[in-house]
């Protein structure tokens, strides 16, 4: 009975075994004896451990009970709970993904019995697995710290978004979450004005700011690294040591000096330019308090902190375009704008597109930018009820959300469109790049 | 003969010196418009500066005219009497180097195993690195206390450090592996020949290749936490567990209106940011470049 013949005709009963439970075929059939305990271990871990993942993934389903009549911390945390069920599951499917391995494993061996008829011996066996040690090893800090540490609350998050977690009445721990299904997408999509309204502006900026933002600070950094390459003046590296100031001074201070200096009232600005008998003190100019002035103060002032990162950037990119294609362009009389056109840009563009995409997503997320400019203001009409303002954009009205009203559902669901609307872009980053086109992953 | 020839001399004389008037005239032009963009960079910087040497707490109290009300250093001296500044500093300075150290082992370690290994799922791996860094991990703060209470990580150092080592391994390790791409595999094959273990391969023979994008890494892993606020904000609660970016900010909210201050405490944060950004300028010019090419 377990003994395999070598035409191919027992692959049934090796994979059978294999799957009827992790590593049998290995130590059944195949010899390997080693690596059949290993995952015949595995499984029996388990196994034994299964009552407990039952509990979590119930846990899950329900998110516990209200029971009002226990203390508070001997009732049922439903956030507690959420996160848990989705660590186990998250532990489920890497014990899935070792079943698949561990079959896929005892096929390939059947493979190699079939073709030269003997089993190889443990001791090789032993070498293999030092050889896979090291990628193992060297592979398991990253993924489990991403599993547990960013995918398992990402999934958390999105699952917020199909409960009622929020206040007053569902925080946990003394009162429990329901799921809800898509309550607070109808909500936030059509079901209520003030918060559609919200929406729809927020997200609106969001994306006219994170395109603004990308473009002038591109552009302006493009411009300044133009004109300091075609210049060749000696006293060129001390105006770049300037320019790359903004970039080197943190941008929650820079921003802070901005907001203060900017300040309608009493901010150096303004004060200067009454003093230079520019305007009076009825007739300040709202830098920060006026919503459309503010919007492209935002962009304004991020373009003067973000200039530098893309000066740099092409200036890198512009040392890759040889000397010789300037020269013959400049003996064919092409003008400096026509060189500009026709080599510098295209050139630059191609290299660092990735870049400008990264850099779109980064702005979209660009937190620090806008609250600590602005903090988000000014108010405007619905801010009360939804705390998004003026010049919030989605990410720091999340901000909002979370600390100040506690509506983690809703907060949710904006993460979600974030991630609705990034995930293309990351994909198409990344069809682009040399390693996915010539095919080696 | 003669004639043309020293008429042809004096029109070209004559172009030159449009030339040269021309290209004058531009070089002015451009020397003034770049002092004109140095002005518009420096000018909230000065203002910073005088800010933080000048007497008085709020903004509406600072001249207008940069040092306009003399100069004092009454803020820095407050800084260290009556605030908990250096404490704000060591704590800072402590999770900037864990975060730095962590990142630099683990990201280039996967890195390195993405580059030069073949196994199963590699291709939705990377796929997943991807994707995953293109959220901010604040997406998860909630979840990210929750485990962090399960963990008793809440407001200490370590929970800071993996919370900022664990949300950019993403990004972090496919900057790395592109790199390693490009070092040619002769290297280290060279070396497993000679008989060097993997780990030895990689310690000797890869990281040392890579050295300029772990230098990159290094110094943005180290930098990106010095004002870090959202989650130092979510999880560090006790007074000697607080950052600069907290205690700097508490400094300008509402509540408290110490502008000066903010700037002295600033001040002595940027400095040393700045001098290494001017220095180590050319280094940055081809690790940026270096990381839009290599893709």
């Amino acid at each position: 009975m377990l003994t395999i013949s070598r035409d191919g005709s027992s692959r049934r009963k090796i994979l059978l075994s294999s799957v009827l439970f992790m590593g049998l075929a290995h130590l059944l059939f195949l010899k390997q004896y080693i690596k059949g305990a290993v995952f015949a271990l595995t499984e029996i871990v388990v196994l034994a451990l299964s009552p407990m993942i039952v509990r979590a993934i119930a846990g899950i389903i329900t998110l516990g009970a209200p029971k009002p009549d226990l203390p508070i911390f001997e009732r049922d945390n439903s956030m507690f709970m959420l996160i848990d069920g989705i660590t186990v599951l998250t532990v489920v499917f890497i014990f899935f993904l070792l079943y698949y391995i561990s079959i896929k494993s005892a096929l390939f061996a059947y493979k190699e019995f079939c073709l030269f008829g003997t089993f190889s011996d443990n001791r090789k066996i032993l070498s293999e697995i030092g050889s896979k040690a090291f990628p193992i090893a060297g592979l398991s800090p990253a993924v489990l710290l991403i599993l547990f540490l960013v995918l398992v609350p990402l999934i958390f998050s999105a699952g917020v978004a199909f409960t009622n977690y929020s206040s007053p009445a569902n925080i946990p721990p003394n009162n429990t979450v329901d799921w809800v299904g898509l309550d607070n997408f109808k909500a936030m999509f059509g079901g209520n004005e003030a918060w559609t309204g919200a929406l729809g502006r927020v997200a609106a900026w969001t994306l006219v700011w994170a395109a603004a933002a990308t473009f002038t600070c591109y552009a302006g950094g493009m411009f300044m690294a133009v004109i300091m390459h075609d210049t060749k003046m000696k006293i060129a590296p001390v105006y770049r040591s300037f320019f790359i100031l903004p970039y080197a001074v943190p941008a929650v201070v820079s921003m802070l000096v901005w907001q203060n200096m900017l300040n309608g009232s009493f901010g150096t600005v303004n004060r200067t330019l009454i003093a230079l008998g520019w305007m009076t003190k009825d007739t300040v100019i709202p830098w920060l308090s006026d919503a459309t002035l503010a919007k492209f103060v935002c962009v304004l002032i991020n373009l003067w902190a973000g200039f530098p990162y893309f000066m740099l950037l092409t200036m890198g990119s512009m040392t890759a375009i040889s000397k010789e294609t300037y020269e013959a362009a400049r003996i064919d009389g092409a003008s400096r704008f026509q060189i500009f056109r026709s080599i510098t840009l295209p050139s630059v563009l191609y290299q660092t597109m990735p870049l400008i995409i990264m850099s779109f997503t980064h702005n979209i997320n660009n937190f620090g930018a806008i609250f600590f400019l602005t903090g988000g203001n000014p108010v405007v009409a619905d801010s009360v009820t939804t705390s998004a303002k003026g010049t919030d954009i989605l990410v720091t009205w999340i901000y909002n959300l979370t600390i100040n009203l506690q509506k983690y559902n809703y907060a949710a669901v904006l993460a979600v469109c974030i991630f609705v609307v990034l995930a293309p872009f990351a994909i198409f980053n990344f069809r682009r790049t040399r390693s996915f086109k010539e095919g080696e992953l | 003969m003669a004639e043309i020839k020293i008429e042809s001399r004096k029109t070209l004389s004559y172009d030159n010196a449009v030339q040269k008037l021309k290209r004058r005239l531009f070089k002015t032009f451009i020397i003034l418009f770049l002092s004109l963009v140095s002005l518009l960079v420096l000018y909230p910087l000065i203002y910073a500066v005088s800010a933080a040497f000048s007497p008085g707490r709020s903004i509406s109290a600072t001249s207008i005219v940069p040092f306009g009300n003399g100069v004092t250093t009454e803020h820095f001296v407050r800084l260290f009497s009556e605030t908990n500044y250096l404490l704000w500093f060591r704590n800072t300075l402590l999770i900037a180097v864990g975060t730095s150290v962590s990142t630099v082992f683990v990201c280039s370690l996967a890195a390195y195993v993405f580059s030069r290994f073949r196994f199963v799922f590699k291709k939705t791996m990377m796929l997943a690195l991807l994707v995953l860094q293109i959220f901010p991990s604040f997406i998860g703060m909630i979840a990210i206390y929750v485990i962090l209470l399960r963990i008793k990580g809440l407001d200490s150092l370590w929970g800071m450090v993996l919370i900022y080592l664990a949300g950019n391994i993403p990004y972090n390790t496919w900057l790395v592996k592109s790199y390693i791409d490009s070092i040619p595999r002769a290297f280290d094959e060279a070396a497993r020949i000679d008989g060097a273990s993997h780990a030895r391969t990689f310690f000797s023979v890869i990281l040392p290749q890579a050295s300029p994008i772990i230098t990159f890494l290094s110094i943005v892993s180290f930098t990106g936490p010095w004002m870090e606020f959202i989650f130092s904000k979510l999880i560090l609660r006790s007074n000697e567990n607080q950052t600069l970016a907290l205690g700097l900010f508490s400094f300008v909210t509402d509540k408290k209106n110490e502008y000066t201050l903010f700037c002295a405490g600033a001040l002595i944060v940027a400095i040393p940011f700045v001098i290494f950004f001017v220095i180590t300028q050319k280094i940055l010019v081809t690790s940026l470049a270096g990381a839009g090419v290599k893709e």
